[in-house]
């Protein structure tokens, strides 16, 4: 058991390409700590340097106390689940969870005990005899949670390891990863790419976007209270709706308003107030709003109602999204676009299309369908607001 | 018709080899059978045997027993010095040098040289009054110089040093492709799991390896059976360097023995058979399998 | 960038284990070991090349075995000026052997590859296995049934005998190796071919052959310089001196009386001088072909 410090870590490759800049990160004993980001953010990055599969350029990483810069991966005492598992093909299933202590010089007796109890744990018990090669990829990925959990480090390393999995398997997979890490209380530090992974397994999630660390804290705080237009987007599915926007003094009522395109929505003072939009009148901004904070509207609820047609239904069970568009110029966040992938050709939209593009959330069971006419508002009080330079969130 | 449909699928495809296959057949076992017929008859000596004869007898003559002996002798030294050397070669290079371009090209490169070339070069190098005899003398490591192929009984080892020399780089080659297959993850994996360097080799890398030596093992074993014009080269036709290959060209050329000749012949493809057909019927049908 | 951070636990930098030895220090006593060993056998392979060219460089007289390894008092190029005019027409007999034989050979060995791989006939393993076969054969197994069988197909003598022995003995291993080159090409692209309407030889032409250009490679580099340095056909199919290739006229150097050691060691460097160009021009990319498993059965 032990608690991580990353201190300024950075890592540049020999070729000059800088993969993690000054990532400070403190992971508190028994925590499990989502590194979340999209792919070549430098998650995988980080956590290598924290194995000791890469070396740190500069930066200093402390594990129980210890500076640890310099220690060989196999004295580090951390165990480390990959990607593709790594499974030694060769050795049978038994074979792969005791390699570890075989190295280590354990008994022979003890080892079989041993293997047989974490095998118990994971439900691997009629499987010890067979090579990887003859196992499901479940069950290959339980293997390689063995052969880390049988060695009580002081830290588990997890680099994507659902990400091979179907989804079904993955759902499952997620609560019992985590569920077994609370049991253990080891340390964790897990890599994914899926935000959904990150929100519903971490204690603490950290966003990261091209080797810089964007924010750190709880799901909730993170995804309520996102501090840039990058967490924001990321961070949520379906993600948040983005589009330009103008802060003005309300026509007809007391107050600040924003507009979005032709349409006006009056701001509550608490918000403005709140957020310190004073300073924002007559300026662009970028503003920001949840799928599930766009209703359908209801007489009497005291606000701006919006007159759309839907374009396209969502049913996805638990809830109806209806997609209409908004005459708001959307946006794009670079940074966003830049990060998913690098080609240009990715945010240009199949099908054309002006304005920004909303979907609003319906109970599941309304009936909704292309081209049906409907009233639906945006919950000001919900509403996010970005420096469009800057792309921080306005606070 | 969903038969014809089913040949139109393939028939092409054997059309396409047919020719190969037409030319295999005839310059490959159509010669060989010929050859067996060969080896049957009579042999044109004093009261000369034929028929199984031609094989049987053999086995009293002195000369095939020492033939075969030096087969073995070289036989042995050759694989293992390639294996080894190979070996050795391509765990130096493994992690990666500077310069390993140059080095894998110095390696290789006696490949590309003929057995008569080399043989011209290692026939010196191999004389008991010259050659590396002289070096070792003037280094000082007069405990290393010996009558090489001259040697009685065991010349054949000598014999082998050219043959390591050629082969070996190949075998690098082979042993280097096999080690960086290997996925970095599971060398790191093991790292992860407390092993260090020399262990990650003996449990993740060489496993790996097995369908590598085994497949140099076959090749070398049948180019050691088959070895000939390096003999020639390196020691002219003498007695205490012979095989059963160089008897066999002895008896077609010099003494004009056809069936004897063919008769060796045929005991040659059927060393090479044994050591080949399994390891081929092994491999293709494993690669069916994956 | 604001950052949300955790309260932080007391983070204590004391030493409590003994540290392990710095990855660097370890680092580097391994790699002068290794390089030395390297250079060892390097020496290995270089001694005989230094041998030749010291000797080639020798007048007769100074080309005594006991003297081996002593630099020449005179430096003459009278071995090399010999042993060219004795080679160098049959160099020229080699490359009229070797280009014809290697450009036929990889051709088949191409198609033959490419059916055995992707477009598959019932037998096809088994027709596989018997070529491999052989390739394993000892030729003298065949070398005289060859030349009667030449002879009862009216087989014209000389050269083109040795072409077509080459060409069928090469087919073995050509296939082989350009069967375990397109194994690697992912079927699907044999599909889509065949989806879009290409039927055996369109997709051959259009999707195969463009991408064949390394397994080419190492099957033209194999067959160049195991033709080139071929003995036992060449002795055995040549019978006029004017047409033997460089091997057999290097073998017959040897003279009867007085080994003439000088020409000999400069005839066996210009024999070599055409397979190490190619080795040295393409070799890069027979490694690589090696690497990629081409030669791996």
């Amino acid at each position: 058991m032990a608690d991580i410090v990353l201190d300024k870590l950075t890592k540049r490759f020999s070729n000059g390409f800088q993969a993690v800049t000054d990532l400070s990160l403190e992971i508190a004993d028994g925590e499990l700590l989502v590194l979340v980001g999209p792919s070549g953010c430098g998650k995988t990055t980080a956590l290598r340097m924290i194995a000791g599969l890469e070396d740190i350029t500069s930066g200093e990483l402390y594990v129980g106390g210890q500076r640890m810069n310099d220690v060989l991966e196999k004295d580090r005492d951390m165990a480390m689940v990959f990607q593709s598992y790594a499974l030694y093909p060769h050795m049978t299933v038994a074979q792969n969870i005791g390699f570890s202590l075989k190295l280590g010089g354990v008994a022979k007796a003890d080892i079989r005990a041993r293997v047989h109890h974490t095998a118990r744990l994971l439900g691997l018990e009629d499987l010890l005899d067979r090579r990887p090669k003859q196992l499901s990829g479940g069950q290959r990925q339980r293997v390689a949670m063995g052969r880390a959990i049988i060695r009580e480090p002081q830290a588990f390393l997890m680099d994507e390891p659902l990400s091979n999995l179907d989804a079904k398997l993955r759902v499952q997979m997620r609560g019992e990863i985590a569920a077994l890490q609370k049991r253990l209380g080891v340390t964790t530090v897990y890599v994914t790419h899926d935000q959904i992974e990150a929100m519903t397994m971490g204690d603490r999630v950290a966003v990261l976007k091209a080797g810089e660390l964007q924010q750190v804290g709880t799901p909730s705080a993170i995804y309520d209270g996102p501090v840039n237009l990058f967490v924001a987007g990321f961070i949520g599915s379906p993600p948040m709706h983005l589009m330009e926007g103008q802060i003005g003094r309300g026509s007809d009522v007391a107050g600040l308003t924003v507009r979005l395109g032709s349409i006006t929505v009056p701001l509550p003072d608490e918000l403005v107030t709140d957020r310190g939009l004073a300073r924002w009148v007559d300026r662009r901004v970028i503003v920001g709003v949840r799928p599930e904070d766009v209703r359908p509207a209801h007489d009497g609820d005291g606000r701006t109602h919006l007159a759309v047609t839907v374009e396209r239904v969502e049913a996805i069970g638990a809830s109806l999204l209806a997609y209409f568009t908004l005459d708001a110029p959307p946006v794009q966040a670079e940074s966003i676009a830049a990060a998913a992938s690098g080609e240009q050709l990715e945010h240009i939209p199949l099908v054309g299309h002006e304005g920004a593009v909303v979907c609003a959330t319906f109970e599941p069971r309304s009936g909704l369908r292309a081209n049906d006419k409907v009233e639906v508002t945006i919950d000001p009080r919900r509403l996010y607001f970005f420096d469009p330079a800057t792309e921080d969130t306005i606070h | 018709m969903r038969s014809l449909r089913r040949i139109g699928r393939w028939g092409p495809g054997l059309l396409l080899v047919l020719p190969s296959i037409i030319l295999i057949v005839l310059f490959v076992y159509g010669l060989i059978g010929w050859n067996i017929k060969t080896s049957l008859g009579t042999q044109p000596v004093l009261n000369g045997p034929s028929g199984v004869r031609n094989y049987t007898n053999l086995w009293h003559e002195e000369r095939w027993i020492r033939d075969l002996k030096n087969l073995g002798v070289f036989t042995v030294v050759f694989i293992v010095g390639s294996l080894a050397m190979g070996a050795i070669m391509a765990l130096l290079l493994d992690k990666g040098v500077k310069g390993e371009g140059v080095f894998r090209g110095v390696y290789l490169f006696p490949m590309a040289v003929s057995f008569i070339a080399a043989g011209i070069v290692w026939r010196w190098l191999l004389n008991p009054s010259s050659g590396l005899n002289l070096i070792f003398d003037k280094l000082g490591l007069d405990v290393l110089k010996n009558q090489w192929w001259q040697t009685r009984s065991w010349g054949m080892a000598a014999m082998a040093i050219p043959a390591v020399w050629q082969m070996s780089g190949y075998i690098m080659a082979l042993y280097l492709a096999g080690f960086r297959g290997v996925p970095e993850e599971l060398r790191e994996a093991a790292r992860m799991d407390g092993a260090a360097e020399w262990k990650v080799y003996r449990h993740v890398v060489f496993p790996h390896l097995r369908p590598v030596t085994l497949s140099a093992l076959v090749i070398l074993g049948h180019i050691s059976i088959k070895v000939f014009d390096l003999i020639l080269a390196v020691s002219g036709k003498q007695g205490i360097t012979e095989t059963p290959a160089v008897y066999m060209w002895d008896l077609i050329f010099q003494a004009s023995n056809r069936p004897k000749g063919a008769a060796i012949a045929t005991l040659l493809l059927l060393g090479v058979a044994v050591l080949i057909l399994p390891y081929l019927v092994f491999t293709v049908r494993s690669e069916r399998r994956a | 960038m604001s950052t949300v951070t955790a309260p932080p636990p007391a983070a204590v930098v004391v030493e409590r284990r003994p540290r392990p030895v710095p990855k660097g220090r370890q680092r580097r006593f391994f790699t002068a070991g290794k390089l030395a060993a390297l250079l060892v056998f390097i020496v290995f392979f270089l001694t005989p090349v230094y041998l030749l060219l010291l000797t080639s460089f020798k007048s007769l007289a100074e080309a005594d075995p006991a003297s081996a390894w002593t630099w020449p008092k005179t430096v003459t190029l009278d071995a090399w000026r010999e042993a060219w005019d004795k080679l160098g027409p049959a160099l020229g007999n080699s490359f009229k052997l070797v280009i014809p034989a290697t450009i036929a050979s990889t051709m088949l060995g191409s198609l033959n590859g490419y059916v055995l791989s992707k477009w598959r006939f019932p037998g096809a393993d088994l027709v596989f296995t018997l070529f491999l076969f052989g390739m394993f054969i000892p030729y003298q197994a065949v070398m005289i049934p060859l030349a009667l069988l030449y002879n009862d197909l009216g087989f014209p003598h000389g050269l083109p005998r040795l072409i077509l022995a080459h060409v069928v003995y090469g087919i073995p291993i050509t296939t082989l190796i350009f069967r375990n080159y397109y194994a690697t090409v992912p079927t699907e692209l044999i599909e889509a071919a065949r989806m879009d309407g290409a039927g055996m030889y369109r997709t051959y032409l259009s999707v195969i052959l463009p991408t064949s250009a390394p397994a080419f490679v190492v099957a033209a580099i194999w067959q160049f310089t195991s033709i080139w340095n071929d003995f036992l056909f060449a002795v055995f199919l040549i019978t006029n001196p004017a047409a033997w290739p460089v091997t057999v006229a290097l073998n017959n150097t040897a003279g009867s009386q007085v080994t003439p050691f000088p020409v000999q060691m400069a005839g066996a460097l210009i024999a070599s001088i055409p397979t190490l160009v190619v080795y040295i021009i393409l070799g890069r990319y027979f490694m690589r072909g090696l690497m990629a498993g081409a030669l791996k059965g």
